[in-house]
């Protein structure tokens, strides 16, 4: 039985790493292209989300490409809540999350 | 209309921001976030976000929301469930007042 959840885990890890490996590289240019989507909240100094809970909408230039990533990908699977962000990252394949994380990780 | 002011106040209540104290903010950052995020929000490691400089008003609500549990994150959860309202205010001030990598124009 320990065997067993060892080979388990040792599957999941190799998957994990496979993923990883996979993940596609971030083109600054290519992200420069897709950012239509963002700047109508994200591009606007001093910009705020809707009621009922009011508050900026964060500050994304100069934000590290992993963090990035992430977040997009929580978005999309509904791990994070926002309706707008589920609707765009929806929208957003990997390698188009990977380009626009590296557009605005050199943003500044 | 009793029951829609009452509703109003009751949001109004619920939002309204106590006074933050910046130097106790400060002193917990070194105390609690600056193990991945560092002591002045400009954290070094990528699957971490860069605090400083952020909204003040988003960093509340993120601590907030890890406290609550909408936002679902192990670590994030952890340390926020620890904080009280008056932390979220003081952390979320200090890392908004720090110089940073971030901006709001692109």
């Amino acid at each position: 039985m320990k065997r067993f959840a060892l080979l388990i885990a040792a599957l999941g890890w190799a998957g994990a790493n496979g993923a990883l490996a996979q993940a596609p590289q971030g083109d600054a240019k290519a992200g420069a292209q897709k950012i239509q989507m963002c700047q109508g909240c994200h591009g606007i100094e001093g910009w705020r989300t809707a009621f009922p809970e009011v508050y900026h909408v964060p500050k994304i230039a100069g934000q590290h490409s992993t963090y990035f990533v992430n977040a997009l990908k929580a978005y999309k699977s509904g791990e994070r809540k926002h309706p707008s962000m589920r609707g765009i990252a929806a929208s957003l394949s990997d390698k188009d999350m990977a380009d626009l994380a590296a557009y605005y990780a050199e943003a500044k | 209309m009793n029951k829609l002011l009452a509703s109003i106040l009751a949001v109004a209540a619920a939002g309204a921001v106590q006074a933050a104290d910046v130097a106790a903010g400060a002193a917990k950052a070194k105390e609690v976030c600056a193990a991945c995020h560092q002591a002045d929000g400009n954290s070094t490691d990528p699957n971490n976000p860069r605090l400083a400089g952020q909204h003040r008003d988003y960093i509340a609500k993120a601590l907030r929301d890890y406290k609550s549990g909408e936002r679902n994150n192990a670590i994030m959860g952890g340390f926020a469930k620890a904080l009280s309202k008056q932390d979220i205010e003081n952390l979320s001030a200090y890392f908004a007042s720090q110089k940073s990598a971030l901006a709001a124009k692109y």
